[in-house]
């Protein structure tokens, strides 16, 4: 049960914390998010099937994503700047072209990793090893993140940023290139999610639907501090999600989930972070 | 600019008119190409939904085409349970519509009553989208039936009865044509009721509303309140498109839940303009015909043409594509008149100071506030204020950048919550209350830029200043006629408020102002931008108002204080650190202290 409620937790940090940076740090809406987790899924089976390693693929998947949400940075989302709802409405048009795409290129059915490390016991319960290992991975990207924006030159500029836009250009923090870069930070960490969960979800192309609807209220809840946020609200929702799926079934613990999400907003319409001093 | 507002007998008969001509196409065309056009009109009834929900409300919303699948869902639900017994199923539209204004209602509520960004309302219509259609999905078990009608899941509902009177002894299912009819009747109807509460009070509100939220917010509005009659409003026209598509279909599935719908319906109402009704059909029609030619709606490239039309339109055609063309249209006619236009621009340069038309009845009433404290964070921007200001007269609040008077004077208004303390308006409680509450107990407030609606005539802005405290169309419209003539803006009343020059703009907030009816006023900085002419004018117009009711100033510009000459109170470090007239104060060393930092305690904002 408890690794059960950690694996909820950590697939949901897993899956929004690149939608979050991005909210988080240039309050740009990612609707193709899922899709880029989809990539990040697709690169890493095809990495699998070139008889890579398994961590190789997974690495080389999260820097192609990466690699290409530069790319779209730079042809798409420049241009949209201050002008949300647009984003939204460009990077949806994108997430369509994208799984229909990856239809035409992979075909509709899902396709599947070996999920490796087998399972161990404990008393009655097996575990499977894979959701240990996706635990500490949720739990070491988080870190991962926190050590990019605190403790880079990168980070640092960022931050700056974010903070006072008109402040950091005058002191020569170029933003075109730091929204580049945080693009394609919040792409790259997308495709590492996706990377990460192949092995133990269905690889398909309308893959990244099935998440991204938890990672939108995941980033709701959270409020714009990229990480305090993601973690709380991870750790709030994927709870309760676990809880009452476990209780009833996923269909209610999917509901639950909307439900809690919508309240919560009525209540801090800033997200958990909103709440907190400190932004990150 | 803003096209001139067609009469609303003429709209009425041109919906009229449209609907015969449409009802005559379907007599005569082919039944296959009825039934077509049959589903292309709910697309459109779909459209019209975003259209007043985004165009009109300013709400940016994904969830129509989920409020569109309830409504199928609902009405599939009533009219299998329901046939059997009442031999038709109108009476299940009617549920589905309802259904669907309830949900609205509902996530609206939580979404507007929880002030939460326009950002979050696009993203959780979506992710309730979303939900949906994976909660509907997993419901294949037989377990999940309700009453007689399984969910289906993935599969949906099929064998929903279509639309049946209740003739005969089972009702008397209606054919292509009649459905058709029927179909294009409803659609004509809520057009035109939406015209209809557009011409309303309620929707010069609206308009007001998607210009400037926070001005109109300040003219006594419940902003909230609106924006959730809207998107429900949305909601239910969406829920009886919804209806009567299942009805059309005989077949419902998650699909309405799916990401393919939602995309659709923006880029039906993009290509079609985002606040013109008319223009949700012709937009549905034109995107459904191409690629219902292009090779039908199950299309393998569906998503892909779907995806790049999004991305072209919000790249190089961000108003829409027929608004594009009949803007083009329109500029080139224009062009020729600008030339003759452009003369006559002699203005009288200010309102006739000598004749305040100030009508407040409920003068006398006074502020207060007590022990008043907000904090940010660890930092305190006001602590501990407590300031009696009089009946009548002028009190300026003046200190250094930093010293919390601008804080003060948001916590006045009603922008931030005190931690701390509290606010009494004539001896009444006002320091939980939002601030158009405060406006409607007697308020009146002018913030430092100009905040007026510019697309709207001044008239109009005026309109919308009575409006929010006399609640009644004839007498606001008079109240805005006489504030005009005491402007000096009679030929002018009718002309956009964004065509006066900068000072015109601050005289126009201040009548607005006026309008409010207000017992105490609030200006922060009114002279800000103006020239030493305008501000003498200010400063005397100040005084005026100071005689009828209580005027509170927040000013940098000493100089007009000294020219006010009215009692003053120095704010520094968030504290009231003196009171009393200027020429006392200038006695005071430690007031030149704060001033010329020899302490160097002052902070930067």
């Amino acid at each position: 049960m408890a690794v059960s409620i950690g694996l909820s937790i950590a697939i949901l940090i897993l899956i929004s914390l690149g939608l979050s940076v991005l909210f988080g740090m240039m309050g740009i809406i990612n609707l193709a998010h899922g899709e880029f987790l989809m990539f990040g899924a697709f690169a890493t089976l095809a990495g699998v099937r070139l008889h890579l390693p398994l961590p190789v693929a997974m690495i080389l998947a999260t820097c192609v994503v990466a690699a290409y949400g530069w790319v779209v940075e730079r042809l798409l989302i420049r241009h949209l700047y201050g002008r949300l709802a647009d984003s939204m409405l460009a990077t949806w048009g994108l997430s369509l072209v994208m799984s229909q795409v990856a239809v035409y290129l992979f075909g509709s059915a899902t396709q599947g990793i070996a999920t490796p490390g087998g399972s161990f016991k404990v008393g009655e319960y097996s575990i499977s090893v894979y959701s240990v290992i996706l635990i500490v991975a949720a739990l070491g990207l988080l870190g991962f993140v926190y050590a990019v924006f605190t403790r880079t030159k990168y980070g640092v500029m960022a931050r700056a940023a974010v903070q006072r836009p008109q402040m950091a250009a005058a002191i020569g923090i170029d933003p075109q290139r730091i929204n580049a870069l945080t693009f394609m930070f919040g792409a790259g960490l997308a495709g590492a999610a996706g990377a990460l969960l192949a092995p133990m979800v269905g690889v398909m192309p309308t893959m990244g639907e099935a998440y991204i609807a938890r990672a939108f209220m995941t980033v709701v809840v959270g409020g714009s501090g990229v990480l305090t946020g993601a973690a709380a609200a991870s750790v709030l929702l994927g709870g309760l999600e676990n809880i009452v799926s476990y209780l009833s079934t996923p269909f209610f613990g999917q509901a639950a989930l909307l439900i809690l999400a919508i309240c919560l907003v009525r209540v801090m319409p800033t997200g958990i972070s909103g709440r907190l001093r400190r932004k990150l | 600019m803003k096209p001139s507002i067609a009469p609303l007998k003429l709209r009425m008969a041109a919906c009229a008119a449209i609907a015969l001509v449409c009802i005559v196409l379907g007599v005569v065309m082919p039944e296959f190409a009825t039934l077509q056009l049959t589903s292309w009109a709910l697309y459109g009834l779909l459209a019209v939904s975003l259209v007043f929900v985004w165009g009109h409300g300013g709400i940016f919303s994904f969830g129509q085409g989920a409020f569109f699948g309830i409504g199928a869902y609902a009405y599939s639900l009533a009219a299998i349970n329901l046939l059997p017994i009442t031999n038709e199923t109108l009476s299940s539209v009617v549920l589905a519509t309802l259904a669907a204004a309830v949900v609205a209602a509902l996530v609206g509520y939580f979404i507007f009553y929880g002030n939460v960004g326009d950002v979050y309302v696009g993203i959780i219509t979506l992710a309730m989208t979303l939900v949906l259609f994976t909660v509907l999905s997993s419901t294949a078990d037989p377990k999940y039936h309700i009453g007689d009608a399984q969910l289906g899941g993935y599969n949906g509902m099929s064998a929903v009865p279509p639309l049946t009177l209740p003739f005969g002894d089972t009702g008397m299912p209606l054919t292509v044509v009649q459905s058709y009819v029927l179909v294009v009747v409803i659609c004509a109807l809520v057009v035109a009721g939406l015209y209809i509460l557009l011409q309303l009070p309620f929707g010069r509100v609206l308009t007001a509303l998607r210009q400037n939220e926070l001005r109109t917010q300040l003219l006594a509005y419940d902003v909230r309140l609106r924006k959730l009659a809207v998107f429900t409003v949305g909601g239910a026209i969406a829920g009886v498109a919804g209806a009567l598509y299942a009805a059309w279909a005989m077949f419902t599935s998650p699909g309405v839940f799916g990401l393919a719908l939602a995309a659709q319906v923006v880029i039906w109402v993009l290509v079609g303009g985002r606040i013109s009704f008319p223009g949700a059909f012709v937009g549905a029609l034109l995107v459904q015909s191409v690629s219902f030619a292009l090779g039908g709606g199950a299309g393998d490239a569906t998503p892909v043409i779907l995806g790049v039309v999004l991305i072209a339109v919000v790249l190089f055609l961000p108003a829409g594509v027929v608004p594009t063309l009949t803007g083009y249209l329109a500029s080139r006619r224009k062009r020729d008149l600008t030339e003759t236009a452009g003369t006559a621009q002699a203005e009288p340069e200010g309102p006739r100071l000598e004749a305040l038309p100030f009508k407040s009845e409920s003068t006398g009433a006074a502020l207060g506030v007590i022990g008043l404290e907000k904090r940010f964070g660890g930092v305190r921007a006001v602590e501990n204020a407590t300031i009696e200001f009089a009946q009548r007269g002028v009190h300026c609040l003046i200190g250094p950048n930093g010293a919390g008077k601008s804080t003060f004077f948001n916590l006045l208004v009603g922008r931030f919550a005190p931690n701390r303390g509290a606010i009494a308006l004539g001896g009444r409680p006002i320091t939980r209350m939002k601030a158009h509450d405060r406006v409607r107990c007697g308020l009146g407030i002018k913030l430092q830029v100009a905040s007026i609606f510019n697309e709207l005539s001044i008239r109009e802005n005026l309109w919308l200043a009575a409006y929010g405290r006399l609640r009644s169309s004839a007498a606001a419209g008079r109240r805005a006629q006489e504030l005009i003539g005491w402007l000096g803006l009679g030929e002018r009343g009718d002309s956009h408020a964004g065509s006066l020059s900068h000072g015109q703009k601050q005289w126009l907030e201040i009548a607005m102002v006026i309008a409010t009816d207000p017992s105490v006023v609030l200006l922060d900085e009114p002279t800000a931008g103006m020239t030493t002419e305008e501000t003498a004018r200010m400063a005397a117009m100040v005084r005026l108002l100071g005689d009828a009711v209580s005027v509170i100033v927040v000013e940098h510009d000493m100089e007009f204080v000294r020219a006010l000459d009215v009692p003053v109170t120095v704010f520094h470090q968030g504290s009231v650190f003196a009171s009393g007239s200027l020429d006392d104060l200038r006695r005071d060393e430690r007031i030149l202290d704060i001033y010329l930092g020899r302490h160097g305690k002052e902070h930067a904002a």
